[in-house]
């Protein structure tokens, strides 16, 4: 059995004009370190399916099973960068890390505090450390979010959009923070991410999950991007692999979008 | 707990503002010159308009005591008689013939002790019933039940249980004290937004944790809103309440003047509970701005 296994996972969610399905069929096996990208449009149910692995939602049907245990609630294997950062607005940003370290991890004062620093420097805020949520910007706080799910150095990453907020700059960077925290674990750290971004998703999958649109969502093709690593961002786009991957990535999210499918007729 | 959430607050805000001095330096020294003047005729135009609002008040007033014969005093006489009251207020000839700083003072501490034992029982409790669907269910019929029963109801129920009129007047004001501390209190705690509970599951928050670093602070300025509503409250009761038990305090005061026949006096009160009243409400006006926080 492999490292994350999701077998018949189905989500529902009880609304008052009955049960909504959001996602069902989802089967999905990730190796231990692999880096996963799950794509779709909006609505289609990815936090959803990262939410059931996060623990944070029961699934109504089938199971996740992560190293053989099956998962029933949140845990400390698992550090998840929500989609809204989900910050504590009271605390300072290096308290809103500090209080995830000190729940989670088991060492002593000084130690979380170092690896606070430590992780605060890695996303380029440390001068900002004693700064509330509110007077950052949304990359910051995303980043802030991306610093507290590093620190308390979780088997599997589980990151919901995050670097949606970023600045095409800062995205590349911490891009490559990622795949550099990943080189430093051996790359035996398992990262299972949303994005709605092709280019995002070929420069740092191994695998990337594509889904329906929703309502009860199935997974419509998982592509695997078999490209050499290290991927050097640059040289990447030019080679054929790469331009097919992208094309067919491109193809099989915007196939139902053309303007006759939207009700558009083009008069002369 | 809640002075070390105001500390950590206020330290914010000074760390901010200093380090924005640091960076503008002279710009910052010229806004805010231009802002401390902009501030004191603001507040300079306020006390215009409130001495105007003072003055026609005084006139209606002096014309209803012109039309009652001075059966109503005017605010001359009035005013005298607060100046001779405030000139020598501890003075104490007995029981019946006390000061009216000692009177406020027995006062004060009946509120203070009354409220603090309220807040004490109504937080807690609040937190609970805000966070527990169940709790909720079967205590808030009680609270919503009892809410609109005049405190004074209280009264007897208290002398009762307490065979002692001092010990019956605090627990008027304790009752008081409870709604409005408990249902804004519970309020906070029902609207903690899923995001900050999601932080707290996802990182495996302990009980504690999550009581000090949540739902505390995020609940904090519903709380001090509900106590600033509650010992408005407490400090209208108190007038009432010590009418019925006698002895001492304020509303004591205002009742045996009234026996006495010395309107003065008795309005010479109502402008000394009111004055009270106001520092009660601006301390937690103060508290309440202290503690929001920008989401
Ligand atoms: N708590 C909920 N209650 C009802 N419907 C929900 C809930 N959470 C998500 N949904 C619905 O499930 C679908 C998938 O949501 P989500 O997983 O957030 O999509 P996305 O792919 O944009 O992350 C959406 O239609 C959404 O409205
Ligand atoms: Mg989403």
């Amino acid at each position: 059995m492999s490292y994350l296994e999701i077998k018949d996972l189905e989500i529902s969610f009880p609304t008052p004009k009955g049960k909504y399905i959001a996602v069902r069929d989802i089967n999905l096996s990730i190796r231990k370190g692999e880096i996963i990208s799950i794509i779709g449009h909006s609505g289609c149910g990815k936090s959803t399916i990262m939410n059931a692995i996060g623990g944070m939602l029961t699934p109504t049907g089938g199971s996740v099973v992560l190293d053989n245990k099956n998962i029933k609630g949140p845990g400390p294997d698992r550090g998840i960068v929500f989609q809204n950062y989900s910050l504590l607005p009271w605390l300072t940003v290096e308290n809103n890390i500090f209080q995830a370290v000190d729940s989670v991890m088991d060492c002593s004062k000084a130690e979380k505090h170092e690896i606070v620093i430590k992780n605060l420097k890695m996303v380029n805020l440390f001068q900002h450390k004693d700064k509330l949520p509110g007077q950052l910007s949304g990359g910051m706080k995303q980043r802030v979010a991306i610093a507290r799910a590093f620190a308390i150095n979780p088997g599997v990453l589980l990151m919901d959009e995050p670097f949606g907020a970023l600045d095409a700059l800062t995205k590349g960077s911490m891009q490559l923070e990622v795949l550099k925290l990943w080189n430093l674990n051996n790359r035996e750290k398992t990262i299972v991410m949303i994005t709605h971004d092709i280019e995002e998703a070929l420069f740092l999958s191994d695998r990337i999950v594509v889904l329906h649109n929703g309502p009860a969502s199935t997974i419509r093709e998982i592509v695997t991007v078999n490209l050499p690593r290290p991927r050097n961002k640059i040289e990447i786009v030019k080679t054929p692999e790469y331009i097919e991957l992208r094309d067919h990535l491109l193809h099989l999210l915007t196939d139902h979008f053309s303007i006759e499918d939207m009700g558009v007729t083009y008069k002369n | 707990m809640s002075n070390s959430t105001t500390a950590t607050i206020e330290t914010e805000e000074i760390v901010e503002s200093y380090s924005l001095l640091n960076t503008f330096g002279k710009v910052i020294k010229k806004e805010s010159l231009k802002n401390a003047s902009i501030y004191i005729l603001e507040k300079a135009k306020s006390i215009v308009f409130a001495c105007i609002g003072l003055t026609i008040f005084c006139g209606f007033w002096s014309l209803l005591s012109y039309y009652t014969k001075d059966s109503l005093p005017g605010p001359t006489v009035t005013l005298k008689v607060l100046y001779e009251m405030l000139s020598d207020p501890f003075y104490d000839y007995g029981p019946n013939d006390k000061g009216i700083g000692l009177q406020l003072f027995v006062s004060i501490k009946t509120v203070l002790l009354g409220f603090s034992l309220g807040s004490l029982f109504a937080i807690p409790f609040g937190i609970l019933i805000g966070a527990s669907s169940f709790f909720k269910k079967v205590f808030y019929p009680i609270v919503q039940f009892l809410k609109p029963v005049s405190p004074l109801a209280w009264f007897p129920i208290g002398l009762v249980v307490f065979k002692d009129t001092g010990m019956a007047t605090i627990f008027i004001v304790f009752i008081t004290s409870l709604w409005s501390t408990l249902i804004n209190t519970s309020f906070g705690v029902s609207t903690i937004p899923q995001d900050h509970k999601n932080v707290a599951k996802a990182f495996g928050f302990s009980k504690w944790r999550y009581l000090t670093k949540v739902v505390f602070p995020y609940t904090l300025p519903h709380i001090i809103t509900g106590l600033r509503l509650s010992i408005s409250v407490a400090w209208l009761v108190i007038v009432a309440g010590e009418m019925l038990s006698g002895g001492a305090g304020i509303g004591f005061f205002v009742w045996d003047s009234w026996n006495a026949l010395s309107l003065e006096k008795v309005i010479s009160a109502i402008i000394i509970i009111g004055f009270v009243g106001i520092i009660f409400d601006g301390f937690f006006t103060m508290i309440e701005n202290k503690v929001s926080y920008k989401a």
